[in-house]
Order: structure tokens, then sequence, then C-alpha cells
């Protein structure tokens, strides 16, 4: 079995009692009567418990066993089954998802509890992720009867839900997507038609029905995007008392067969293929001009999916660290290079092996404070009873979800080989956890709108969201750090790092927002994922040393044999790495853009095949 | 009918232990419950399910970290609690007379526990609150029917089982294939949050026994990696084998 399911909850216990303002969010009316921090721990020691004692048990057996696909039917693993149930019944799941529940956790700290279950098998978390986003999308935009409908038994765990974006033709390009939906008789049900794949949990043997959120466009509604409606299409109709009917047309034409996450569903689904299946439309069928709302609804649902996959993504990373720096203690092997005489030493004495782990560790950290500080806008931006504070942060999670999902996830991949060619050949072998990580963790990047989906978003949307005044104040949450400690008598080196790629970052995007003017949109292309890139390390590089500052102060009086000084004093290293090699990068990245390079553009495209 | 469940706060099982001035340190160490009392905290809530008794109360010895290990059993379903402010290194005896006082207070017809710690693996404290109360003492049971005052008790037994009968109160004290403990829900440890705890303060007494040192095992040490000509290894490595290993070496 070569699942080791190895993490801390050390980092997330600083982040919501040392570092954010967890107070501002549990006195939001929502939160002040049930949650206090005293919960925090109680909350983290348990779902990481049960993430360790239960989830990752079930892990193993997305690659032993995988799913099975006979026939229309679907077998998950039975682990993964138990796994699933476990977690919605014990409330870490869909319940959290529930803005009517009063029990529901704060975004923030849910982050945590996320990471853990993810980390445990990244395969079972998208089963409930999709469960949860589908139903938020109907207790948001569907109508008193969908909720009643569809809702509690979701929420519960009971019943399933999925994301039906995708179809065969229409992959990145939704709005060339052919399902179609016919009004019928009754108010708000339509027939629907249509196929479509790389559904998660199209369709499974653990809960009684599934309920999917499909894209189609109804007859007579614009081409493209803005023509699309959402609806509630379930395996089983659900009749008016709740109980369920006969099967609705709805059929499962195959799995695909992945590199990772094996134990998780990935469905080709036909609906309507004898003219029998029928959903419930969400809000309003489209307006005179043909505009629906279906796009923008799913947004919702995918912007949350897109922060999981952030979360997901780090989570693989950790756990793969976790076992690199453990086997690094182990493993005897070699000499020191500045002591070979002092004879064999672990390999955690070399070098690159600590520059690797400190690597992983470093970014890790980083991209974990940067979902964590999401998860913390999202909070304020959905409670907060002041609407121009609302609006600000509506604004800030608008332009950080596609920074982190597409930066998280890119990380990720290169951090599950960094921990792998720590193990050496050993980590190259399926006996040890790093290559199911690193086979699961690659999706993340794909998935939810390509990395390169999303920063287009960024570059070609985000940065000009509000008029720009949205990216106005995501810079100036930098610029007012920069401000607040630009004296720090001790981060003086890395204060100045920050500075300076703030001042870099701010010509690179005066740059490149100037080339679709100067008639060279094409750069655009070209630079946006190194820009999202550059983008998140100026982020994380201020985030995570915000956090080195409380840690540094925390160093100052504790002695050196205290068993936390480990902690605080990784902390500041690794912000130290992290600014000193990474965020440095940031200006070439604008030296670059300054000067563009063609030559991707310039190649012959035979050229590529010759 | 009530039951009481003594419960232990132990190390994490995975936890790495490290003596500070000759003592070992609990400091940044995650500490649980002792696993074996959870499975009476199991037993105690599942008699409730069954509705054979009405409360169900957590004990612990100790200092005011094992408010903890209380507020987990509550979280799984206890009803309430009760802390005996002690000092963590008391004895076994000091131990059970403390819980015993407390129990006396409380009088249950039940009162249940795991049969060891996890950390000192001594086993003596629920016999020895058994023997302070003058009540019977049903050690390592595996199942337990409640019926007509007295409790029916399965154990292992030389690869077998043994069924005992006691009348109560009584002191039963848990195996770990009694059940399988459930895990604390989130609304759990929410409604956990509520439920009273009492904190009281522990009988004085004085230890019997004096524990005169704590020493870690020996690190691992590296191999030994031969390096010379094949026949000039293999003579030290028989050498080895023979005078530092001691091996037994057969034909």
């Amino acid at each position: 079995m070569a699942t080791n399911y190895l993490y801390s909850i050390r980092d997330h216990q600083f982040i919501l009692k040392e570092w954010l303002d967890l107070e501002k969010i549990l006195n939001y009316d929502r939160f002040k009567d049930v949650y206090t921090v005293d919960d925090v721990d109680a909350i983290l020691t348990e779902s990481f418990r049960a993430a360790k004692e239960v989830v990752a048990e079930s892990n193993d057996e997305n690659d032993t066993i995988g799913v099975i696909f006979d026939n229309g039917k679907v077998k998950v693993p039975p682990k993964m089954k138990e796994a699933y149930h476990f977690i919605q019944d014990n409330g870490w799941g869909s319940c959290n998802s529930d803005k009517n529940y009063e029990g529901a956790l704060p975004r923030v700290i849910y982050e945590a509890v996320l990471e853990y279950i993810f980390g445990a098998n990244e395969g079972l978390a998208c089963y409930y992720m999709a469960t949860s986003g589908a139903t938020e999308l109907i207790q948001l935009f569907g109508d008193e009867h969908l909720n009643n409908l569809f809702a509690e038994k979701m929420f519960s765990g009971k019943w399933s839900g999925t994301m039906c974006l995708t179809e065969p033709n229409a992959g990145s390009d939704v709005g060339s997507m052919a399902s179609r939906a016919y009004p019928t008789d009754t108010s708000g049900k339509y027939r629907i038609k249509g196929t479509k794949c790389f559904i998660t949990g199209g369709e499974q043997d653990f809960t009684e029905n599934i309920v999917h959120l499909l894209l189609a466009r109804i007859e007579g509604a614009k081409p493209g995007t803005s023509g699309i409606s959402l609806f509630a299409v379930s395996k089983y109709w659900v009749n008016e008392d709740g109980s369920l009917g006969d099967i609705n047309d709805v059929a499962c034409a195959g799995v695909e067969h992945k590199l990772g996450m094996k134990g998780s569903a990935t469905c080709v689904m036909n609906f309507g293929e004898n003219n029998d299946c029928y959903g419930w439309l969400l809000g309003s069928p489209p307006d005179e001009d043909g505009r629906a709302a279906g796009m923008a609804q799913m947004f919702h649902m995918m912007n949350g999916a897109r922060l999981e996959m952030g979360v997901g993504s780090m989570a693989a990373a950790g756990v793969a660290y976790y076992n690199a720096a453990n086997y690094a203690k182990e493993r005897i092997q070699g000499r020191k290079m500045t002591d070979p005489k002092k004879g064999l030493v672990a390999i955690i004495e070399h070098e690159d092996i600590r520059r690797m782990l400190l690597h992983q560790k470093a970014h890790i950290e980083a991209m974990r404070a940067l979902v964590a500080w999401i998860y913390y806008i999202m909070d304020v931006a959905e409670n907060s009873t002041d609407d121009e504070e609302r609006k600000i942060y509506k604004m800030l999670l608008d332009i950080n979800t596609p920074i982190a999902k597409a930066y998280n996830s890119d990380v990720s991949w290169i951090l599950t080989g960094d921990a792998m060619q720590v193990y050496g050949g050993y980590g190259y072998s399926e006996e040890y956890p790093i290559a199911q990580l690193m086979r699961d963790v690659k999706i993340h990047s794909i998935w939810e709108g390509t990395n390169y989906v999303q920063a287009i978003d960024l570059v070609g949307r985000k940065w000009n969201i509000g008029k720009g005044q949205g990216f106005a104040y995501w810079l100036k949450h930098i610029e007012d750090f920069i401000e607040k400690e630009k004296n720090h008598p001790y981060f003086s080196r890395e204060i100045n790092i920050l500075t300076a790629a703030l001042s870099s970052y701010k010509k690179l995007k005066d740059t490149l927002s100037s080339y679709p003017q100067a008639g060279k949109a094409e750069f655009l292309g070209l630079y946006a994922t190194r820009v999202l890139h550059a983008t998140a390390q100026l982020l994380c590089g201020r985030l995570i040393l915000e956090q080195a500052i409380i840690a540094h102060n925390k160093l100052e009086n504790l002695p050196e044999d205290h068993y936390d000084y480990p902690f605080y004093q990784g902390k500041v290293e690794a912000a130290k790495y992290y600014l000193r090699n990474v965020v440095t990068g940031i200006e070439a990245v604008t030296a670059k853009i300054s000067e563009p390079d063609s030559s991707p553009l310039d190649i012959m495209e035979e050229a590529f095949f010759a | 009918m009530k039951v009481l469940v003594c419960v232990k706060q132990t190390f994490d099982t995975e936890a790495k232990i490290e003596l500070k001035d000759g003592k070992i340190s609990d400091a940044g160490i995650n500490l649980i419950i002792n696993p074996y009392d959870e499975h009476a905290v199991e037993g105690a809530i599942q008699l409730k399910e069954k509705k054979v008794v009405s409360e169900v109360v957590v004990l612990s010895a100790g200092a005011d970290k094992s408010m903890d290990a209380i507020r987990t059993a509550l979280a799984m379903g206890a009803d309430r609690g009760i802390l005996v402010k002690q000092d963590i290194a008391a004895d076994e005896y000091s131990r059970a007379v403390a819980l015993a006082a407390a129990i006396k207070e409380e009088n249950p017809d039940l009162i249940l526990a795991g049969h060891v710690a996890a950390d000192d693996g001594s086993s003596q404290v629920p016999t020895r609150i058994a023997e302070i109360l003058g009540l019977p003492h049903v050690n390592v049971i595996t199942s337990v029917e409640i019926a007509d005052g007295k409790a029916t008790c399965s154990s292992e037994a030389d690869g077998g089982t043994q069924v005992t009968e006691v009348t109560l109160p009584a002191v039963i004290s848990a195996q770990v294939s009694w059940n399988e403990p459930r895990y604390p829900s989130m609304k759990g440890i929410m409604q956990a949050k509520k439920k009273p705890v009492a904190t009281v303060d522990a009988v004085a007494t004085e230890d019997k026994v004096k524990i005169v040192e704590f020493s870690l095992p020996p690190a691992k040490e590296a191999g030994i990696k031969l390096e010379d000509d094949p026949d000039v290894c293999a003579a030290q490595l028989a050498d080895f084998i023979k005078n530092t290993a001691k091996a037994e070496i057969k034909a």
C-alpha cells in the first residue's frame, strides 16, 4: 500500500489564530453565536483525524481497484463509498455549503478541512465538492420548488451532484455546445437532449440519486455563451412529494481511463437518448433578445471549484513534501561535501536535498497563505454588513480566484516532482506514495478551465474589473504592507525585494496592457501564463512575508529549545527563501515582456514536425 | 441508570517522546483520549442509544489539559463531564483514590474504563478503583449486556470466550475488540461546548510509587559500509558476524 498520509495542522493554527483576523469573521451575524476562536483547535484536530484515519484509508483503492464501468453502471471502490458517507454524515462535507445551516463553518476555517481531505484522497474529495457546488447553485438560483426537491438531500450527501459543461466538441469553448432544452407544458420543466463528457461523478453506485447541473441552449436562445441556460437534471425523476420516480433517460456511456484519480468516475453522459429526459430550469428563461443566465450562474460553481482546485493541488504537494522530508531524514546515503570524514549521513544533510525541501515548504506555505487569504476575503464578501467593503472584497475575490487555481496547480505539479527527486529511484516506484500524488495532482491544471483560460481571465478581465478599481485595491493591499513594514530591521532585504517586484510588476502590467492597442494582442496570449505566475508570486511574497514578521516576533520571546521554535524559525526561513529565490524572478518576466520574444509565433507550423 | 466512564489523556501514539530535565516532556505533543478508554466511551454511548442507560458521565483526573479529553468524549456523545484536578505525575494509587472519591459522589450504576493506558501501560487504575469502592471488577471485556441489575460480560480467555456475571454497581474495563469508537462529528464538537463539565480538586493522598529515572532507547546507528577488495570485505563481514553481532551460524 503506497499511501502514507503525512500532514500537519500547525500552519493552519498559525493562520487562523496568529495571522488572520478571525474574530472579524466570527463576529458576523451568521457565526457570532456559533463559533469562537477557541473552537479552532478542536475543528482542525478532529477533521484532520477523520482525514487521516478514515479518508486516507480509502486512497489506495483509487489505484488498486479504481472505477469499474459495466453495461452503463459504474462501481466505485468500496472504501471510497464508505469514506464519502463518513465525510457527509459527520458534518465535514456538503452541509458546509448550505447558507441556511447554522453549523456551517466559515470558509476560511473550512479551507483547512478541505485541504486535509483532498490530501488524504484527491479522488474522493472531488465527489463531494461537486455535490457541494451543485447544491449551492440550486440554493442560490433555484426557486422554492427546486430547493424543496433537491437541496436538503444534496447538502446531506444522500444525493450527489455534478457539473455538466464539457461536450465532445465544446471544451474550453463552452459557447459552441450542442446540448438543447425544449419547453414543455409545465412551467420551468424542459426536455433535455445532449451529450456531456468529463463529468466527475456522472454515474456512481453510492448515492440513490445524482443531480446534474447541466448547461444547454433553449430553442431560440442566442448562440455562444450568452444564450446558455442552466438546468437541474436528476438521474431518477424526483416526484413532487420528494420520492424517486423512474430513470430520467440519463445514461452513462463510459468512463475515462486516466493518469490519476482512478477512483473518481469521469463519465461520458447521454441525456435524452430516448427523448425522455427532463430537467428544471434554474432562474428565468432567455429574455426577448435570447440572452440567458446559465453561464453566469454556472460560474458561481465554477469559481468555487477553481478555488478548491487551488486547495486540492496544494494538499497533494503537501503530502508529497512531508513524505519527502521524512524520507530524507531516514535515508542514509553519501557523505557531506563539506565534511567527508564525518561518515555517512542522512540525505537531509546534503545541500541540494535541503534546497529541494525548502523549495517545497516555502511554496506550500505561500500557496496556503494565498488560499486562506482568499477564503477570508470570501467570508468578508459574503457576510460584511458594509456595502462598500463587500463590493471591494468581491472584486478581490474575483481577481484572486484564477490566480489561486492556476498558480497552485502549476506549482504543485512541479513540487511533487521535487518530492520524487528527494527520494531518488524509490520515488519513481509505485511502492512509495509520491507517484500516485504526482499522477493525481496533474488534473488540477487542466480542468475547471485550463490554466491558460485562468491566465487570460486575469489579464483580459480581472485586471480591468470595476474599470480597474478592483486591481487598484489589489495593488494597494501590497503597497500598504510595504509602507507599514518598510523600515523593518530584520527583513529589510526581503522588503526591498518586494518593493522592487511591485514596481517591476506595475511596469509589466502597463507594458502588456499596451500591446493590444499597438496591434500586438498576440503578446497577451503569449505572456498571460507567465504574468499570472508573477502576479501570484507578488501576492504570495507579501502574504508569506507578513507571516514571517509575526513568526520572527514570536522567536524573539522563545528559547531555542522550545517545542515551537522550529515552527517559527521554519516560517522565517521559508519566507526568506520565497522572497529571495522566487519573487526576485518577477523582474525577469518584466524584462522579457518589455522586449517580447515572438519566436513561438514566428516558427513555421511545419517546423514543429520537421 | 447512570454510567460513568473514566478517561485518561495520553500522548498521541505517534508522538515522539522527548525528555527534558529527566522527565517526559509534553511540550508540543498532541494529546488524545487514551485509545483504550475510547472503547469504554463508545460502549457507554451505545448503551444509552439502546436506552439501557439514561446518562453518560465522563470523568478524568489530571491537569487542565485533560479537559480536552473530556470535551472529545462529550463530542462523541457523552452527556456531561467531571475533571478532577490532580498533578499529572500522580501514581496509579493516587489517581485511583482521586477518581474513586469523585465516583462515590456520583454514585453511578456502572463504571467503565479502558483496561490499560497507552502511555504507561500499568493496567492498575480500574482495578484499584473497584478495590477502593468495594465493587466487583471485570477486566478486558469484549461485550456487555445489562439486565435486572446485573452485567453479563464476555471476555477473551485462552483462545476462547469467558462469560462472567456481576451485580451492579461494578467496574468494567474494556478490551479494544468490544466496539469501534465513533469519531466526533462536527455537530458533536459544537454540542460538546454546551455540555456541563464540573471541576473538582483531587483528594489529598501520598503516592506509593516513585519514578526514579526515565531514559530513551539508544539512537539507531548508521550501517557500516565495507569498501575494499572483495576478499577483504568478506573477511571483515565474517568477523563482524562472528565477533560483533555474535550471530549463531548454522550449517
